[in-house]
């Protein structure tokens, strides 16, 4: 059907897949307040709609109609950028994000490394938001995402290379065709875990929260931000944890493979697993101080993750 | 001859006519009067020449005597300015007392002797306009630098009908405008050295890490912390001014609200001082009430500081687990006293009412239910790795740089010191009880919320004993000044019933005396000095809190960390911003 | 295709210009990271993705962030970048100047042979760079990380703490 009508799929699985997804991330705000509710004795947004469902929409037209307000010790130009560059980031890396076999916008034999240059690129929305801002918070909250930023990026890129190097190929489609015998979960474990780590730190999410620690910083980088700006850091951040979710269920548990049910509902059921599991994350650990996570980064992951390259690598000779 | 008065004698021999009399007080703490020149020798003498020394400031203050008719015997001094010296050795107080006669008078400064001296003559200068010469910093502590007059000044008023209407006039505003502006070098920090160019952060007073209004100014090098200088006053509300036109009984509800966490615990080292003054004896029923609420009310304040705590540290979810349990308690306490955070319960002479029916269900439900959920919270908080990598080591002080700067309870204990009031000076029937006293060693962030947290479990102890052996009789004193006395008796004697009318119309009159009474509170040692000149309210109140000197000694815990570990220090610290300010 | 091409050179020339003309060091480092992207793009289109997506994540995405990250923490205002602003003196150009002729008779002299313009874009994958890297051009990736590792030690000396 697809070879028939190309140029009504080349409008139609871009339009599904941004729309599917911004809904997706946006509803993971009400998902998120709901679930450490749950996990915290207390109820979180039950008023708006059924089940408080509505709140996102009613978040959203709050934030529409707010004064958009740029600080007038600000740098102008980059402050209004700074939050566009994690939108568009995060919504271009959705575009190598293959949801079934068929269904991807931008079928690249490089996804993988699309994929981590512009997660890589996503850091300047952070580090240019603080830096633009012009408020001491910020720039302390920009310094710390920089550095954290720039150092789990190198990981998060290692710990995927077992991966590859077990499939040949960058391809998202033939990585997940490649685990049709078992999942990369499996031989890749340690290239799971760090990456998993790594994706908390690029996202900045709670224990890795340093860049808006609020205890400390009280907002950190978008401490000066309001209205729509401030929520497409919000947004943002939210669509970076599908966007992770979404790499670690195509890279570790097989994307869309599953028996019985369609490939794109096992693909939606276990990036939701692994979403709640970054929720989870939140409810439970403490924040560790900035040193000690970039210590434990370079001191342990890094050494870890190449270790598991080259055992990795040894191993994928061995049976050649 | 006793420690005490060997004391004094050597305090004659070496210092001669610069001793000026002796006092006789309803505390029974020696009180000594020196000549203001020999002030910081004699101070220096008590610290580190005598044999089980004085080593801490536990309290420094002044009082006006300015119409004060009572003082027989008393040196002549229109300002006295008042040292509270705590010996761990002896387990003794000494005051000393320095009279000074000018309108306008100036002392040598204490700081050289005490490095907690420094705040608290900061607040005697704010308060009273006594200057201290050769003081590193003497500016205002609580007031804004623009106050005019000195509050706790007999002259000034207490209340703003007395002051005429607030008026802003445009130069005034121009020099509060002017006074708020941050220039370095008012709080005595350099702005760069040869190496680098500091980054001053300016924390609070609005501030999510600092529990209240607070402000810490920051001089930091990238994120390392160079100074530290808290500025606090910003929750001063004159509690101590208020002392001076309440009534004895109707000054009660204020004491709740100096320690706000602290509820009924803040009423019991009043009373206790005033029953001290009195001399009324409390009913064994009353006291043993007394103890379970304060129980309650500790572990009510140390589950607040334990979940701000871990979320300060950034844990999320602690604080409204621990939230929820405060409920409990908050509900067992409504029970009994009809209010939750500041029921202000207790009475000159007893407790405002009898137990309730059936008041053991709700106690002994929660007994069942705590001690499983403070299981769960070691596991989920001080079991966590990345939590100890936060607080082990950090905003570590030692047991002498503890003592030096006057803290007390938990923060003290962390550091080795087996030092509880309610052990070593029983207050309140403590000595009946069976509980052990937690101690840790480090000192650090970690080692004293070990420490709270095993208080916990000890005051669970407490409460169960009361639970079991709550005494029968009566929950209030038959003394004459016990307020209100009790309603049936009015119905049966004269004189009770003139009492009551007296009392709860005109206030109680308290005896001509001082007292002081200082407790193991939630957050360290607090205090009441209640000076009587025979009249229905006091003539000065000063109230010692523990936060006042925990806060002072931030810069020391805070340098050379980063802002993270100043969040832990500050969290592990356990202060209420109105304990602080008063 | 072409016309990708020329647009995305457009945008790589202007961006390398305001790069320099930038007055704020954080702007210009912006326009830098345009620049890079831009070539990033080009080099896309000349069949190399592997090379344009390592250009990304290492240039665009890691060195410069440090740039900035640097910038911020020196804290460079505006107004100091005014005292490094061209002097106009004839001296000042001469070297940079004649420097810039030679490159650019260099460039001249490359791209006389049009020839490698009518090839036909062919696609280099990964393992093609991979195995170059490894046998044709041994010697310059082992030379190269003797640099990298001499400037590793370097900056392990001149960050370890004085006492």
């Amino acid at each position: 059907m697809m070879a028939e009508y190309p140029l009504f799929f080349a409008v139609l699985i871009p339009v599904c897949i941004l729309f599917g997804f911004v809904t997706a991330g946006s509803m993971l705000i009400w998902a998120e307040r709901r679930l450490l509710g749950l996990w915290q004795l207390r109820y979180g947004p039950n008023r708006v709609g059924p089940f408080g469902l509505l709140q996102v929409v009613a978040d959203t037209l709050k934030m529409f109609f707010k004064e958009d307000w740029i600080p007038p010790f600000a740098d102008k130009s980059v402050f209004v950028i700074a939050p566009a560059i994690i939108m568009t980031t995060v919504l271009l890396s959705f575009m190598i994000v293959p949801v079934s076999p068929d269904f991807v916008v931008f079928d690249s034999s490089v996804g993988l490394l699309v994929f981590l240059s512009l997660s890589s690129l996503g850091a300047y929305s952070v580090v240019l938001g603080g830096w633009a801002s012009n408020n001491k918070y910020s720039l302390l909250g920009g310094l710390r995402a920089a550095a954290q930023m720039l150092g789990y990026e190198v990981f998060m890129g290692i710990s995927l290379m077992g991966v590859v190097a077990m499939t040949g190929s960058f391809r998202l489609q033939d990585i997940v065709e490649a685990q049709r015998g078992m999942w990369n979960i499996g031989p890749q474990f340690i290239g799971f875990i760090i990456f998993y780590i790594a994706a908390l730190a690029e996202t900045h999410r709670s224990p890795f929260d340093l860049p808006e620690a609020e205890s400390e910083l009280v907002a950190g980088f978008h401490s000066e931000y309001s209205g729509l700006k401030f929520g497409m850091f919000f947004v943002g951040e939210y669509l970076g944890v599908t966007l992770m979710s979404s790499m670690m269920t195509l890279l570790f548990f097989g994307g869309w493979l599953g028996p019985v049910l369609p490939p794109v509902v096992w693909f939606f059921i276990k990036t939701t697993i692994l979403i709640s599991s970054f929720v989870l994350m939140r409810a439970t650990l403490p924040r560790p101080r900035y040193d000690q996570l970039i210590v434990y980064g370079w001191r342990v992951l890094l050494p870890l993750a190449l270790l598991n390259l080259l055992v990795t690598g040894g191993i994928v000779l061995m049976f050649q | 001859m006793s420690l005490e008065r060997a004391v004094i004698v050597d305090l004659q021999q070496r210092f001669g006519d610069a001793v000026l009399s002796e006092q006789a007080t309803a505390d029974s703490i020696s009180t000594i009067w020196i000549h203001r020149n020999r002030i910081v020798d004699v101070l220096r003498f008590l610290k580190s020449e005598i044999i089980s020394p004085y080593k801490m400031l536990y309290d420094l203050t002044a009082i006006d005597e300015h119409g004060r008719k009572h003082r027989a015997n008393q040196p002549a001094s229109r300002f006295t300015v008042v040292y509270h010296l705590l010996s761990f050795d002896r387990n003794q107080d000494i005051r000393i007392k320095v009279p000074l006669e000018e309108e306008n008078p100036s002392l040598d400064s204490a700081t050289s002797v005490f490095a907690n001296a420094n705040w608290y003559e900061r607040e005697v200068w704010d308060m009273f306009g006594i200057r201290f010469t050769g003081h590193p910093h003497l500016r205002r502590i609580l007031m804004p630098r623009s106050w005019e007059g000195h509050p706790l000044r007999k002259e000034h008023p207490a209340r703003a009908t007395e002051m005429g209407p607030y008026q802003l006039p445009e130069e005034k505003e121009a020099k509060e405008q002017h006074d708020l502006q941050f220039r370095p070098e008012d709080w005595g920090l350099k702005t760069h050295d040869e190496n680098s160019e500091f980054m001053f952060l300016n924390l609070g007073p609005q501030h999510p890490g600092t529990h209240g209004v607070l402000r810490i100014i920051l001089q930091l090098d990238g994120e390392e912390i160079i100074d530290a200088v808290p500025d606090i006053g910003f929750h001063h509300r004159g509690a101590e001014k208020m002392g001076e036109r309440q009534t004895w009984h109707s000054y009660i509800p204020y004491t709740d609200r100096v320690d706000y966490l602290g509820g009924v615990m803040n009423n019991l080292p009043y009373v206790l001082a005033l029953e001290q003054l009195a001399g009324i004896t409390v009913p064994e029923r009353a006291q043993v009430i007394r103890v379970m609420l304060c129980e309650f009310f500790r572990i009510s304040s140390h589950l607040v500081w334990y979940g701000t705590f871990a979320q300060d540290i950034g844990a999320m979810s602690p604080v409204l687990y621990m939230f929820t349990d405060r409920e409990y308690i908050l509900k067992i306490i409504e029970g009994i006293t009809g209010g939750r955070m500041h029921p202000s319960w207790f009475r000159i002479g007893g407790v405002a009412q009898d137990l309730p029916l059936d008041w053991q269900k709700p106690i002994q439900e929660f007994l069942n239910y705590f001690p499983k959920r403070l299981k769960e919270y070691d596991t989920l908080v001080m079991g966590n790795s990345i939590f100890k990598g936060r607080t082990v080591g950090v905003g570590a002080y030692s047991q002498a740089e503890a003592v030096e700067w006057g803290v007390t309870g938990a923060g003290l204990r962390a550091t080795g010191l087996d030092w509880d009031f309610r052990k070593k000076r029983p207050y309140s029937g403590y000595q009946n009880f069976d509980f052990e006293v937690p101690i840790a060693h480090n000192g650090d962030c970690y080692d004293r919320g070990l420490v709270r947290i095993e208080e916990m479990r000890q005051s669970l102890r407490i409460i169960e004993q009361c639970l079991k052996n709550m005494p029968a009789g009566h929950y209030k004193s038959d003394h004459p000044l016990t307020t209100p006395p009790r309603k049936e008796d009015t119905l049966v004697h004269i004189e009770t019933l003139i009492n009551h009318f007296l009392n709860t119309t005109w206030g109680p009159v308290m005896p001509v005396n001082e007292s002081f009474f200082g407790i193991e509170a939630t957050k360290g040692s607090n205090g009441y000095y209640l000076i009587s000149d025979g009249s229905t309210h006091a003539h000065r109140t000063r109230i010692r809190t523990p936060s006042f000197p925990h806060l002072q000694m931030l810069p020391l815990l805070a340098r050379h960390g980063t802002v993270s570990d100043l969040m832990a220090t500050l969290g592990s610290i356990d202060f209420v911003l109105a304990d602080l300010d008063r | 295709m072409l016309i990708y091409f020329y647009i995305n050179a457009a945008i790589a020339i202007l961006a390398t210009l305001l790069t320099v003309t930038a007055k704020n060091a954080v702007h210009a480092l912006l326009y830098f990271v345009v620049s890079l992207l831009a070539l990033a793009i080009s080099m896309y289109l000349l069949g190399a993705p592997f090379v344009a997506a390592l250009e990304v994540i290492i240039y665009a995405g890691a060195i410069m962030v440090l740039f900035v990250f640097v910038v911020m923490l020196l804290n460079v205002k505006p107004a100091s970048s005014q005292k490094y602003a061209p002097q106009g003196h004839i001296k000042n150009w001469l070297g940079p100047f004649s420097l810039l002729i030679l490159l650019i008779l260099e460039l001249v002299f490359v791209f006389r042979d049009t020839e490698f313009l009518k090839r036909q874009v062919v696609t280099v994958s990964a393992k093609e760079v991979a195995s170059a890297l490894f046998t044709t051009y041994t010697l310059a990736v082992e030379l190269t990380s003797f640099l990298l590792l001499a400037g590793l030690i370097g900056a392990y000396h001149i960050g370890k703490k004085r006492n």
